[in-house]
């Protein structure tokens, strides 16, 4: 079993959104459905700005609210501690979007069913690749999927050398990191 | 709802042992790069029904990206970029992704449409649209001759070859591209000095890159923010010129935020500095320009003190700024930019193209590592005369060409033609590929105008706000669903590369390009010109360079010409009429501007006491110009994130009690419109930022119809002097906030 993870270098992302867009078109997404939330950061007084662009999406937590709150089990961790929606059993009741620390869960406008990030898992399970279309879609490589559990995967050295954290320290156990 | 199983690295793999085959064409001097493609029966391995694959080129913006679709049930599946196409390098942005929603658009062109009398478009047939069309084509020629007629384009494979010919045929050579409103008087000011219209900065490879209101992260071409991170991450200097702290700014050192419309200012100032402390490179503008004296003599005024007072950066900036350029050189230039702050913005842009390549002289940085490149590219040969014959050259030139010598001949000034249209001098129009009454100037103007013409015919995939005044829509296919002319790219390695089709027509009573044209001049009785097809005219231009449409799909869409690559320290042949880097230009003198570049105030300036701001226009990321705003998926991007907000800066916010998220009033003379704002430190003070992608007026654009506002909405006709651009920022508006 692998617990897969992903790493974020905000230092890197320029706010393109091709990560999201890619996300949407590969996965079949609708319009509305974005699985990857955006937060832009100024710092600083004119002229002296900064900017900082923050990709927000499921963080794969170990210690999921979404799961905890579920009255259906719809949302539960799954293989490969990726945290999953059983679109069949979820009964809509956004329980889990109020739950979200994170504000990166959303409600499919057709089905009424909730929908997240799911580190394109069908890809990783069926097809054998251990990647994500947001990972690919990257123009700058901000972004690293792998093996959290795996001390040689390029995410778990990226992880050492970068000192790269969760976006909220440890509050629910998150399995993407990030650079700041 | 399905979740897809593809991914690069599946197709890379399974397709590598094809790649490797396709690798080499056997054509001397070719290669294929463009990496694999798919054998159906791997995909069929992964569990899908067959797949099928094509490599194309995306339509999204101009700089066509290529890109493999893997089609499935007639459906695009999955799309990648091309590893091979020099452009993509692997990636997409968000628009080539998005942009893919064209073809399954319900606001699509499905048939040929006639506006009536009551100023409905009704549906007419092919045959019927074409007949009236040539009717009036004739009635025009017959009365006023073939210099009536007029053409506007921006320019695709297929889209620049057929609209010339076929405005060329009919004898008329007004074939005007979007260039006015877009990299006219870069390009133009450019070829004053050097011959040319373009270079290109090396800027991974250097040590210190300029940009001057172009922005690779807002305006993304894959390749060129690869290039840009590698700098950054190589510790080259990158500076960020500009009134708007852009998106760039992650991978540069520096935000410049200068006061719109002076980067000449700032050009000529930091020239000063090498100047008259000799840190220019005398043997090199010895060697090489002509007029460099009369010039620098011109400079002694244009301190680092009297450009802080026009553009507002610190002298001190601007002495640093251009001892770094001299400590960096010759790994050093100024990018050329695209449309950005001088392709068609201020009365000073042509001036200030000519500064730009100047003061890269001063550095002499043409073609050496690092610096600035001009990289070959190849081109097609002649070909069989008796197939495709050669159509006689127009007996008149291009209109527009006299008021604006300095234009260039092979994009004319589109906004001149719109004022001879106005004036009753042009009495018919096309437009293929272009939203000309919604993007390249006053929008009123151009109504007006436009509603003046005896004939208008707009060819399109969806209901543009020129396509409304049209009195005949022509509904062309979507970039998916045709082949195209080979593209030919310059640059350190030249390539060609492909449109081809990936889907089957949605709309069957849509045509494509090459279809619409030849079919247009049968009509119009000069089809002795079109008497092919594009796959054969693809296949006679590619077999020209060695290769033939069948080699060029093989090797994955992209063939390179090796034997053609650049090389660094080769100096240039100057195509100018000195021979030489021009720092005077005769012909700039005879069209009443200075013989070499000085200070030129913009037409109009913002004035605080007055509280008057000037509206400047930018791309976003997931934007092109106004047709992708009508993409649901890109569209939604604006709106979860209120992107089509205009920027004003915090400090003059603070001070006209305007908060974040506020509704303005932002008013002219010209127009006035409510829109939220965004408060931020990223902008020049002296600015109103509004995203140029907005407030589209066309009801059938379903998507995109009243979102935000439309800058050209804002800016007054007008017409750069000797250049012929449109002047995109010479607009000065107030802002008021609502209900205060």
């Amino acid at each position: 079993m692998a617990r897969y993870g992903m790493l974020i270098d905000t230092k890197k992302c320029i706010g393109c959104y091709a990560c999201r867009v890619a996300c949407q078109r590969l996965n079949d997404l609708l319009p509305d459905e974005n699985f990857i939330r955006f937060e832009e950061r100024e710092e600083g007084v004119y002229p002296s700005v900064a900017v900082e662009h923050v990709p927000l999406q499921c963080m794969h937590c170990e210690d999921a609210p979404c799961a905890a709150v579920c009255p259906t089990g719809a949302a539960h961790i799954g293989a490969d501690g990726i945290v999953a929606v059983d679109q069949g059993r979820c009964i809509g009741c956004l329980y889990c979007m109020a739950a979200c620390p994170y504000q990166v869960r959303v409600r499919n406008s057709e089905t009424g069913a909730v929908d997240k990030c799911r580190f394109c898992v069908v890809t990783a399970h069926e097809s054998g690749t251990q990647t994500c279309n947001c990972v690919d879609a990257c123009l700058t490589d901000a972004r690293i999927f792998g093996d959290l559990d795996d001390p040689g995967s390029e995410i778990s050295r990226a992880i050492a050398e970068t000192h790269a954290v969760p976006i909220v320290a440890d509050l629910t156990k998150t399995k993407v990191f990030y650079v700041r | 709802m399905s979740e897809k199983t593809l991914t690069r690295r599946t197709f890379l793999e399974a397709g590598a042992g094809l790649a490797a085959g396709a690798a080499v064409l056997g054509a001397a001097g070719v290669a294929g790069t463009a990496g694999a493609a798919l054998d159906p029966q791997v995909a069929h391995a992964w569990g899908g029904p067959v797949v099928t694959t094509a490599h194309s080129l995306c339509n999204a913006c101009s700089s066509k990206c290529g890109f493999t679709a893997y089609v499935r049930n007639g459906e695009i599946d999955t799309v990648l970029g091309d590893e091979g196409h020099p452009y993509a390098k692997g990636k997409l942005c968000a628009r080539g992704y998005g942009y893919l929603q064209i073809a399954t658009s319900e606001d699509r062109l499905t048939e040929p449409l006639k506006k009536n009398d009551k100023g409905v478009f009704e549906p007419i047939s092919w045959d019927q649209a074409y007949a009236e069309i040539a009717e009036k084509v004739q009635a025009i020629i017959a009365a006023d001759g073939p210099e009536a007629l007029a053409m506007v384009q921006d320019p695709r494979p297929s889209g620049k070859y057929y609209t010339k010919r076929f405005m060329n045929a009919l004898g008329s050579a007004n074939v005007y591209t979007h260039g006015a409103a877009c990299n006219l008087s870069k390009e133009a000011g450019f070829t004053q000095v050097i011959g040319t219209g373009n270079y290109s900065s090396d800027v991974a490879s250097s040590k210190m890159t300029m940009f001057i209101g172009r922005s690779y992260a807002d305006a993304i071409r894959p390749s060129s923010v690869s290039a840009l991170q590698k700098a950054h991450e190589r510790g080259a200097r990158i500076v960020l010129v500009d009134p708007r702290c852009n998106n760039s700014i992650a991978f540069a050192d520096e935000w410049v935020p200068i006061n719109p419309g002076t980067d000449l200012a700032l050009l000529l100032g930091m020239s000063h500095v090498l100047v008259t402390r000799g840190l220019y490179d005398a043997a090199y503008v010895a060697e090489n320009a002509v007029g460099f004296e009369e010039w620098a003599a011109s400079l002694a005024t244009c301190t680092p003190a009297w450009a802080e007072g026009i553009t507002g950066i610190p002298a001190a900036t601007i002495e640093r700024l251009a001892v770094e350029f001299a400590d960096a050189a010759p790994a050093a230039s100024i990018e050329p930019s695209w449309r950005g702050a001088f392709g068609c913005a201020y009365e000073n842009s042509g001036e200030t193209a000519r500064a730009v390549c100047l003061f890269n002289t001063l550095l002499g940085c043409w073609n050496q590592k690092g610096g600035a490149l001009f990289t070959p590219s190849v081109s097609v040969g002649k070909l069989d005369e008796a197939k495709f014959p050669s159509v006689p050259k127009p007996a008149a030139k291009i209109l527009g060409s006299e008021e604006y010598p300095l234009s260039l001949s092979n994009m004319g000034s589109n906004v001149y033609a719109a004022q001879m249209a106005h004036s009753g001098v042009i009495k018919g129009m096309f437009f293929y590929n272009s939203n000309m009454a919604a993007g390249y100037s006053n929008t009123a103007f151009l109504a007006e105008a436009l509603s003046r013409l005896d004939l208008m015919v707009v060819v399109d995939v969806q209901m543009s706000e020129t396509a409304q005044l049209a009195d005949y829509v022509l509904p062309e296919c979507s970039y998916l669903e045709r082949l195209e002319l080979p593209e030919f790219i310059g640059g350190k390695v030249p390539c060609v590369t492909l449109r081809d089709k990936v889907i089957e027509r949605v709309h069957p009573e849509t045509r494509s390009c090459d279809e619409i044209f030849s079919e247009l001049a049968r009509a119009c009785g000069v089809g002795e010109y079109f008497d092919f097809t594009v796959e054969e005219l693809a296949d006679a231009q590619l077999k020209t360079v060695g290769l033939s449409l069948e080699t060029l799909r093989e090797a994955g869409g992209t063939a390179s010409f090796p034997d053609a690559a650049f090389e660094y320290g080769k100096t240039p042949k100057w195509k100018t009429p000195a021979g030489k880097i021009q720092f005077t230009s005769e012909a700039c003198a005879a069209a009443g501007l200075s013989p070499y570049p000085v200070w030129v105030e913009p037409a109009v300036m913002p004035d605080e006491a007055a509280g008057t701001l000037r509206l400047v226009g930018g791309k976003q990321a997931h934007m092109s110009h106004t047709q992708t705003a009508n993409i649901a998926d890109l569209m939604q991007i604006t709106k979860d994130y209120d992107l089509d907000r205009v920027w004003l800066s915090a400090d003059v916010a603070q001070r006209w009690g305007i908060a974040d998220g506020d509704e303005v009033l932002v008013s002219n003379e010209c127009h006035e419109g409510r829109v939220r704002v965004k408060v931020t430190q990223r902008v020049n003070p002296t600015t109103l930022f509004m995203p140029s992608h907005y407030g589209c007026s066309s009801p059938e654009q379903r998507t995109a119809y009243g979102v935000g506002l439309c800058q050209m909405d804002f800016v007054p006709f007008r017409i750069e002097p000797g250049y012929g651009g449109i002047c995109s920022q010479e607009a000065l508006v107030t802002v008021k906030k609502v209900g205060a």
